[in-house]
């Protein structure tokens, strides 16, 4: 009995496995013959940027000008394309994206869970974490290493709320909090504390701005600046990738860093 | 191959006794699982407060956690504002045609109500069934195509009649001076008038006694035919032109002072705050003054890196000048609502120095400076370090 019902449900099987396997031929042979769609439907790379967050982006002589634009023009490159920069708004660049105004996004752009389905981020190009910054010849090397130490940051800031975390964290450290993060950067060159808690690209600024203090930088939390294209876009989401990683390899990024912070 | 398929199959079909256990322990597991943190109502408050035009915009429908809901509006009475303005996605409410999940407004119309602050609602965001099939090309979430204005009209109508007497402010759209606000189309001040109408209408069909704001416009420069909207002054007078005045019981407005103080004189060439006088001449020049005003967005960005921004410090003298402006102004002005109280999560970006609270609830300098001034208490110490000096 058991033997003719197995032998009667391997017959079905065969009448629906069958018809699956013809479909499915079908369904990959229209796949590879049509056409495949552009990897830049303009014909040039479209880049969305937010022109007012300097030194990433920003107006100089009528001009956009910045880290990210630099970035744009190196990936153009790569992409043997011309390039188009369009200045949006922070609210809108997602939306940009979506309505494909635009290729890809170099905004300062953090990596969003909630917005995967509709882009695909790159990997960073960028850290603007937090760092903690010492005298090269009194380091601190980690927020473990701060108990009985003087620190420095930004007033409400991320850092101010990283710091009173760490307070609950280990051993009592003295908390100063100062206006700007360019003031919490001075108690510390001036020796009024011993280390401060601020945003790497606040302390790269600062850095350039006093060239000759000697200082060590520690990196506390991470912040990754991305590069988000249209997910329906997976080919050019590729190229992208692999462009940046070949800037990352090549020292071009580092560059391009190196020359606004 | 199918036969081994088949005897696999038949294997574990035979094993139905197992899978009737692992099913029953997984269900009895989830029933151990721990309720959600509730938010029970506090003894009903009420806001003390010297100012009563103080306002502060709130982003509570991103919230999940009823108690972060309760939080910030708590830290909304404490900081003096009778008023929020909040943002109720159509696109949350009724996902499907007819289908309304009221849960999340519920929610929020109860604990504003138990901390005793109006509330003024603000609507749009079009769900995917009301937008025009992407077929042809992608949509986003503020394209209304004109054959959709029924629905959204019926929409408002629901949340009018629903939350009469609890919401009995609505502004209808937000921004659509803007190609972005207005789903990356050109914008189109008539076609917004209409939007306006059809809302209007359903809204005091639902509730007679709602007062219905126009869409604040978002303060801009760009000239006729840019691709990223209209100066907010012409797309303005374009709407009185098409009929603003009848379909409309208040005027609601977007000022912001950037890098100015709010004493900067206004000009039709420049961002600042007094540009508020500006619109209020074209609401003169088509008779319509009588009509109040509500600034439903406004302030002042301390991030230290925006193009646009100010210090902390220069943030909260600006803010407290504008607020003090506002009450100069009161015959006209109703409201002054700052932009924006608290984010659920940061953006990591310029937007967080617009808030007043961060995400995990610490008060910024401008939130004491604010409640200081709207409860008449004196200011505060020194909430940082002078600038340090070589010792």
């Amino acid at each position: 009995m058991a033997a003719a019902a197995r032998r009667a449900l391997s017959r079905r099987w065969r009448w629906l496995v069958a018809p699956a396997i013809l479909i499915a031929a079908v369904w990959l042979l229209r796949a590879a013959t049509a056409p495949e769609a552009p990897l830049l439907p303009a014909g040039v790379l479209r880049v969305g940027v937010d022109p007012s967050n300097p030194p990433f982006a920003f107006y100089a002589d009528d001009q956009i000008q910045g880290l990210e634009i630099d970035l744009a023009q190196a990936l153009a490159q790569a992409l043997n394309a011309q390039i188009q920069l369009v200045p949006l708004g922070f609210d809108g660049l997602y939306d940009a994206i979506k309505v494909e105004q635009v290729d890809i996004v170099i905004a300062a752009l953090t990596p969003d869970p909630l917005r995967t389905a509709d882009v695909i981020y790159s990997v960073p190009y960028y850290d603007d974490g937090l760092v903690l910054i010492s005298p090269a010849d009194q380091p601190i090397n980690a927020m473990e290493l701060l108990s009985g130490h003087a620190l420095a940051y930004p007033f409400g800031s991320e850092a101010d709320t990283d710091a009173h975390r760490w307070l609950r964290r280990i051993q009592p450290f003295a908390t100063q909090a100062y206006e700007t993060p360019a003031t919490a950067l001075d108690a510390v060159r001036l020796g009024a504390a011993d280390a401060a808690l601020v945003q790497a690209t606040d302390a790269h600024v600062y850095a350039r701005a006093h060239a000759d203090w000697q200082h060590v930088q520690q990196a506390v939390a991470h912040t990754p600046f991305v590069i988000a294209t249209n997910a329906k876009n997976g080919r050019l989401a590729g190229v992208i990738e692999s462009s940046l990683r070949q800037l990352q390899t090549d020292g071009t990024l580092a560059a391009i860093l190196d020359r606004w912070l | 191959m199918i036969e081994s398929l088949t005897r696999a199959a038949w294997f574990v079909a035979g094993q139905w006794r197992w899978f009737v256990r692992v099913g029953v322990a997984v269900a009895l597991l989830r029933l151990i699982v721990p309720a959600p943190p509730r938010a029970l109502l506090e003894p009903p408050q009420t806001v003390e407060t010297r100012d009563a035009q103080l306002c502060v915009h709130t982003r509570l429908m991103d919230e999940v956690d009823e108690w972060k809901i309760q939080r910030t509006l708590q830290l909304v009475r404490q900081i003096g504002a009778p008023t929020i303005v909040e943002f109720f996605p159509w696109a949350y409410i009724e996902p499907g045609k007819d289908s309304y999940n009221w849960t999340a407004v519920d929610r929020i119309v109860r604990h504003a109500q138990n901390q005793g602050i109006r509330i003024i609602a603000r609507i749009g965001l079009v769900p995917a069934w009301a937008r025009p099939a992407e077929d042809d090309r992608p949509t986003t979430l503020n394209e209304l195509p004109e054959t959709a204005y029924a629905d959204f009209a019926t929409f408002v109508a629901a949340f009018a009649g629903r939350y009469a007497g609890s919401i009995d402010h609505l502004i209808i759209w937000n921004e659509p001076n803007l190609a972005f606000e207005w789903g990356y189309r050109p914008v189109d001040p008539e076609g917004y008038v209409r939007l306006l109408r059809v809302a209007y209408e359903a809204a005091h069909s639902a509730n007679p006694q709602v007062i219905v704001l126009s869409a604040p416009l978002a303060p801009t420069l760009e000239p006729p035919g840019s691709p990223n909207g209209l100066n907010e002054l012409l797309y303005f007078e374009a709407m009185y032109e098409a009929g603003l005045a009848d379909v409309s019981d208040a005027i609601a407005i977007h000022t912001y002072g950037f890098t100015t103080p709010p004493d900067a004189a206004p000009a039709h060439d420049a961002l600042n705050f007094r540009r508020v006088e500006l619109l209020r001449d074209v609401m003169r020049r088509f008779g319509d003054t009588d009509k109040p005003v509500y600034i439903t967005e406004t302030g002042w960005n301390d991030h230290p890196r925006w193009a646009s921004a100010v210090t902390p410090s220069q943030r909260i003298a600006y803010t407290l000048e504008a607020l003090s402006y506002a009450e100069s102004q009161s015959d006209w002005l109703q409201t002054i609502c700052l932009w924006v109280m608290r984010f659920p999560a940061s953006t990591r970006s310029y937007p967080d120095g617009f808030t007043l609270v961060t995400p995990d609830f610490q008060p910024r300098p401008i939130y004491d400076a604010v409640q200081a001034f709207a409860r008449g208490w004196s200011p505060g110490g020194a909430l940082w370090l002078p600038p340090p000096a070589a010792r």
